[in-house]
């Protein structure tokens, strides 16, 4: 079975994201950037599968700049075999994303296309689902769990009201929920031979796509702050207040 | 509370009119403030001073002096050495400068902030972060020590070796003498040669000269971009050799190398939840690397893989991870953060804080080892730290399995061992702990009688009374 990962570079979980002062997006200049968490724990999952001898190669692809080259590699390094950077400088959404995706998988023709259920940056949480109806392709969206069982993918789902549990005939798409792995570090003799691992890089220009933005961001802004608390000097003064101020009783 | 009350527990009347009842605690309420953090001192204080200004400190020493009364100055209590608790139960006052903990102002422009001495250091990594701008200090104790209390001890940490000791990154300092008088000395200069530094004197001394109530703190340009690694080494020299490696081949970027034994790794993933070993197989040493700078697309990757390339190649390194987030770096720093909880309570264990100079650490180490093994030749070693500082925290102590170990009888002799092998390096009996009520016997054995005479001069002149934090240092 042949893996296709999709990666994305965003600004690293970690970071404190601070508003442009004009409202227009998020201040990425002189930000800590790395992959995206759900899609590292894709790779991963890609990873285990080829480890298991269900997977025979995974590829990994992200669509971005240039320097996306960098997130294919920590792809790289934990053991995905070789990437895909499908270049565009221009801003990318989900559903161009997912048409560059779609000529991809033409290419490459995987089995099994794996995804972060969504991104962390924006949350859109809606490109595996585009890639699924774009190919026409099965889908087990939010997966926590994995496996081969006669020849098909079986599926846990986490779902509102618990687990639901798919087998998907391949090929298929899956995207990754936060349980379905813990992440491994790449080990440094890993992480010298991802260095001399493939990466193709494929204009996006010359696919021919639209991919032009759909959605127009119309402004940015930070949360109000939160109020810092007060300390009230007896149990009557925290009822008066909670009963006038908060009126919450 | 009534005045007759106060003066029967010895207390003088001025001190409640002064700090009012939530500035004096009694009894039961200040009980706790006698206690250290290791739980190795227990002395209840006669009552506990919580002051909100420095001219509430001042006016407070000045009762004190007045009356005779031996004052505690207290930040966090997170000190290894008891210098920040009483020495004898019922008998001294406590000043706790918790209640100070505002920062006073932050010029971005300047690269400098003025706090009070009971800010948190987390606050005060905070409200640099919060401007762009990065106050380097860190170490195990953040969230709960004060920038006091830091400031007393001259604390070091991790970020040292990049950016020096406490005492690197004071500007100006605010301290009150036991006399009651304030020297003001919060200059924000990096340059100024004007007589005596005065501030240097407060700095580390431990609260026996005077009580810092406030200081300007340097500050730098946030750092924007960094790397971590953990890597694991064959052998002490390896660790060593690889630290002098790095430091010459990272264009001044490197900005920690903590070292870490294989069985202080192996006991914080036991004993501490959510700590994992990345590494897959067993080496007997590692250490946690960093490089970091103010600048994304500073190249740091590539120089750190390059460094790691060379040291592989050169059979130092043999294996290891770098982190790909911010999360496995923070998981990573965890490991080394846990490796302490992981053996604090541990059976019979003893701390050493020592230094020598780098280029004879892995040599001091491993001496070190062996003499302590002839003596109790069933303790563990828990050898780790700050080793690009030349700093170890060189611990022994038994496996819980063990309660009754050669440790039990023989914990003097071990130290005595050690410590004597640190002076044949010219190295420190304490680099970063301090002195405090316990290592002021080391002091007299191997500091000099002409520089603890010095020492002695300058406080009988500060403090001629022997008020400030006595029993501690001299």
């Amino acid at each position: 079975m042949k893996v296709l990962v999709a990666v994305k570079r965003v600004i690293d979980a970690y970071v404190k994201v601070r508003v442009k002062s004009d409202g227009s997006g998020v201040e990425t200049a002189n930000v800590k950037m790395s992959m995206n968490p759900f899609c590292e724990i894709a790779v991963e999952e890609a990873v285990r599968l080829k480890e298991q001898g269900i997977a025979s190669e995974v590829v990994v692809v992200s669509c971005g700049p240039q320097v996306n080259q960098e997130t294919i590699r920590t792809a790289l390094a934990m053991g995905a075999d070789r990437g895909i950077l499908v270049q565009s400088d221009e801003e990318l959404q989900p559903l161009g994303i997912a048409k560059l995706l779609k000529s991809v998988v033409e290419k490459e023709q995987p089995d099994l296309v794996l995804l972060g259920k969504q991104a962390v940056d924006n949350d859109f949480n809606q490109t595996g689902q585009m890639l699924s109806a774009l190919l026409g392709w099965s889908q087990g969206t939010f997966a926590s769990k994995i496996e081969q069982q006669d020849g098909k993918l079986r599926v846990t789902r986490e779902i509102d009201g618990g687990l639901e549990t798919l087998d998907l005939a391949t090929p298929t798409i899956v995207t990754a929920d936060l349980r379905l792995n813990e992440p491994r570090y790449a080990s440094l003799p890993n992480i010298m031979k991802a260095k001399k691992k493939p990466i193709e890089t494929i204009e996006a220009e010359e696919l021919g796509l639209d991919i032009a933005p759909r959605l127009k961001v119309l402004n940015v802004s930070e949360p109000p702050a939160r109020q810092a608390g007060v300390r009230v000097e007896s149990i009557a003064d925290l009822v008066d207040k909670l009963k006038n101020e908060a009126k919450v009783i | 509370m009534s005045t007759l009350k106060m003066q029967q527990s010895g207390l003088p009347e001025g001190l409640e009119d002064l700090l009012g009842s939530k500035g004096l605690l009694t009894g039961e309420a200040a009980q706790e403030y006698g206690r250290d953090f290791m739980g190795e001192v227990d002395n209840a204080p006669l009552a506990v001073l919580r002051p909100e200004t420095t001219e509430q400190v001042a006016e407070a020493l000045r009762i004190c002096t007045e009356h005779g009364l031996s004052v505690v100055p207290q930040g966090g209590r997170t000190g290894l050495t008891g210098a920040g608790v009483p020495t004898r139960p019922n008998h001294e006052v406590i000043l706790c400068l918790g209640r100070m903990n505002k920062v006073r102002w932050l010029d971005e422009k300047n690269h400098a902030m003025a706090v009070d001495a009971g800010c948190i250091l987390a606050d005060v990594q905070k409200a640099a972060a919060d401007a762009n701008r990065l106050f380097p200090l860190s170490y195990g104790a953040e969230g709960s020590c004060q920038i006091g209390g830091s400031i007393s001890t001259n604390a070091g940490g991790t970020a040292v070796l990049r950016y020096g000791n406490t005492r690197d990154l004071i500007l100006g300092l605010e301290v009150v003498l036991a006399d009651g008088t304030v020297l003001d000395m919060m200059r924000a200069l990096r340059k100024d040669n004007t007589g005596i530094d005065l501030k240097q004197l407060f700095i580390g001394s431990e609260g026996i000269l005077g009580v810092v109530t406030g200081a300007v703190l340097k500050l730098y340009p946030a750092v924007a971009e960094r790397e971590c690694a953990l890597l694991a080494f064959p052998s002490l020299p390896a660790v060593m050799q690889s630290f002098a490696i790095a430091r010459e081949s990272t264009n001044d970027r490197l900005s920690a190398f903590e070292m870490m034994p294989q069985n202080g790794i192996t006991l914080a993933c036991e004993r501490v939840p959510d700590v994992v070993d990345p590494v897959e197989g067993d080496y007997p040493w590692y250490a946690l690397l960093e490089v970091s700078a103010s600048k994304q697309g500073s190249g740091l990757q590539e120089m750190l893989e390059g460094l790691i390339e060379r040291l592989m190649e050169e059979g130092l390194v043999l294996d290891g991870t770098v982190s790909n987030s911010e999360s496995q770096r923070a998981q990573l720093w965890r490991i080394r953060e846990a490796l302490v909880e992981a053996h604090n309570d541990m059976p019979h264990l003893l701390k050493h804080d020592v230094s020598v100079p780098i280029s004879d650490m892995a040599d001091f180490i491993e001496t070190a080892t062996d003499k302590v093994q002839e003596i109790a030749p069933d303790a563990m070693l828990i050898a780790f730290g700050h080793v690009g500082d030349g700093n170890v925290h060189f611990n022994i102590c038994h496996d819980e399995n063990n309660p009754n170990g050669s440790l039990a009888t023989r914990k003097k002799e071990v130290t005595r061992a050690v410590y004597d092998l640190v002076q044949d390096y010219r190295g420190s009996f304490s680099a970063e702990h301090g002195v405090g009520s316990m290592k002021r016997d080391a002091l007299r054995r191997y500091r000099s009688e002409s520089e603890i005479a010095v020492m002695e001069k300058l406080k009988k002149a500060l403090d001629p009374q022997g008020l400030l934090n006595p029993g501690k240092v001299l």
